[in-house]
């Protein structure tokens, strides 16, 4: 994760401390942990969805 | 009238007065930025305030009125608005350093629609920066203080409209909500607070970044339900200037008010709220629905099996389509954001495209987990928050302790001020927080109706049988300045 920050460092110019890049690197970690169940469900035949839209109920 | 009249002032009071001639808008007007004046640099709600321009608006509205042109009721009603929706010639600042100095040249549709409804704009609310976070402890414009206790949060991100209706320096407002930043301080400051149906109000000069694509919606504060319908009528409606909004016609929502719902049956959401409550709010949302049951209503328990992946769904949509919009300062300004924001903006650089779409799919399971539950009930009723309003203190250290439990307002699902509210942001669906009680302190709670998609008038009717019965929008904050300390703004306006 941490090289994952330092790569955006450099690409975007944030001028981020060691402390901050291990800071970040934490928060990212715990992101992907929340993600992981996400990819668990059986999403087969499932297609994302883009709109709330009344004419699309049944 | 005089300026401790307007805590009891509604729209659909007042308004009628204005039309038959007994009340000014000026005066009225004149009555609110007086006391705005007075409150405001106890409250810090507003971060400009339009005092010339709402005078002459005020004045346009009383002659068209006199002259026999009348609008509608909100025509010569004080509004505000929250500071990330675009207002004509007038500073609008998102709550950020980055904005601190943007005078858009267009209106948002929300605040253009008001002015053709002859509303009067008073001025601009603070919030949280950039709308990302529940407290409107603003680094840049100080903090807004809770109008039922100061030394506590309204709330947020819009916590300056909700303290400003909540206090009466304004009769209503509009905000938005990207995960319950209009629900959150309706419920924190004991006002309504409605997001309507995904599509319902067009999103078009809401700043981009303070609200994902597809999560953020605006909506209205007022002090009832009945008012809230009236304004929801006014700025509902297709916009073309916004894709995403819906052609679906614009109900007369104040029809659905005063209707019986004896044997309209309510859902309530097994598990996910529960945990989220502390005792006392348990307790004060357990005798709203006692009273709901009371009106004839049938309750009954329903489940949505992937509710607890609620939280990762509205974290990866919303962070992500948020970083996406400010990728442009995130490269040329990056220290203009509080660090916080900064490294949160990061860290949604990281999450993988993969990520985004599998949230989305697993969004469509729950919308139709959603959708089940509705051909079985009405409405849903879930509380708006599991906490009263926290201290300031509390914020700054980032938890409180209560019922014997520490509570993290951030930990490993997100915001833990957000967990009630964004279920509706990741469905779309429309959500009112009406207040529903009070803690043992004294401070405001609030209970959510949710209804199906469009059925904002099957919300109206729950919410307003609710409040008519249970009364507590009666109740006022009564409040000084005594012994606070307000937070000095870094960019004053």
């Amino acid at each position: 994760m941490k090289d994952e920050v330092r790569r955006l460092n450099d690409e975007y110019g944030f001028n981020l401390s060691e402390a901050e890049i291990e800071q970040i690197a934490k928060q990212a970690e715990a992101a992907r942990r929340l993600f992981q169940p996400l990819y668990e469900v059986d999403l087969t035949g499932v297609m994302p969805i883009m709109k709330i839209d009344k004419k699309e109920r049944k | 009238m005089k300026e401790r009249d307007l805590e009891g002032l509604t729209i659909s009071g007042v308004s009628a007065q204005i039309r038959r001639g007994e009340e000014s808008p000026v005066e009225l007007t004149k009555l609110y930025l007086a006391r705005i004046k007075s409150l405001n640099p106890i409250l810090n709600a507003y971060m400009t305030l339009m005092e010339k321009q709402a005078l002459a608006d005020a004045k346009k509205a009383e002659d068209e009125i006199k002259g026999g042109n009348y609008r509608g009721p909100l025509q010569g009603i004080p509004f505000s608005i929250k500071d990330n929706l675009a207002t004509k010639g007038v500073r609008t600042t998102a709550g950020s350093k980055i904005l601190s100095e943007w005078e858009p040249d267009f209106d948002a549709t929300v605040v253009a629609r008001l002015k053709e409804a002859g509303a009067v704009i008073l001025g601009k609310n603070n919030m949280h920066e950039f709308a990302s976070g529940g407290t409107t402890i603003n680094p840049y414009y100080g903090t807004t203080h809770n109008p039922w206790d100061i030394k506590r949060i309204p709330g947020g991100s819009s916590g300056g409209s909700a303290a400003a209706v909540a206090a009466s320096i304004s009769m209503a407002s509009i905000g938005t909500d990207n995960a319950g930043s209009v629900r959150n301080p309706a419920s924190l400051c004991g006002t309504v607070g409605l997001k309507a149906t995904y599509g319902r109000v067009s999103r078009f000069g809401g700043v981009h970044g303070t609200g994902g694509f597809s999560t953020d919606h605006f909506g209205v504060f007022t002090k009832t339900v009945e008012d809230c319908a009236l304004v929801l009528g006014a700025i509902a409606g297709y916009d073309p200037r916004d894709p995403l909004s819906s052609d679906e016609p614009v109900a007369n929502y104040s029809e659905s008010l005063g209707k019986e719902v004896k044997g309209l049956r309510v859902g309530l959401i097994k598990g996910y709220f529960d945990e989220l409550m502390v005792g006392e709010v348990k307790g004060v949302f357990g005798k709203a629905v006692k009273l709901l049951e009371s009106l004839g209503m049938k309750a009954e328990e329903v489940s949505i099996p992937h509710i607890n992946l609620i939280p990762a769904v509205q974290t990866a949509t919303s962070r992500v389509e948020n970083a996406a919009s400010q990728d442009h300062y995130l490269r040329t300004r990056p220290r203009d954001y509080s660090p916080n924001l900064l490294y949160r903006h990061i860290c949604a650089l990281m999450i993988p495209a993969a990520t985004y779409v599998t949230a989305q799919r697993v969004r469509r399971i729950i919308c139709q987990e959603f959708e089940d539950v509705f051909r079985r009930v009405q409405v849903i009723a879930a509380p708006t928050m599991g906490i009263p309003a926290p201290t300031i203190e509390e914020c700054d250290r980032g938890f409180l302790e209560v019922d014997g439990k520490r509570i993290d307002f951030q930990d490993a699902r997100g915001n833990f001020g957000t967990q009630c509210t964004i279920p509706f942001n990741v469905t779309g669906h429309p959500a009112l927080s009406v207040c529903c009680g009070f803690s043992s302190s004294g401070l405001p709670i609030g209970m959510q109706i949710v209804g199906g998609p469009f059925q904002e008038g099957m919300v109206f009717q729950v919410a307003h049988a609710y409040e008519r019965t249970a009364q507590w929008y009666l109740k006022k904050p009564e409040f000084s300045g005594k012994g606070m300390s307000v937070t000095e703004p870094a960019l004053s306006p």
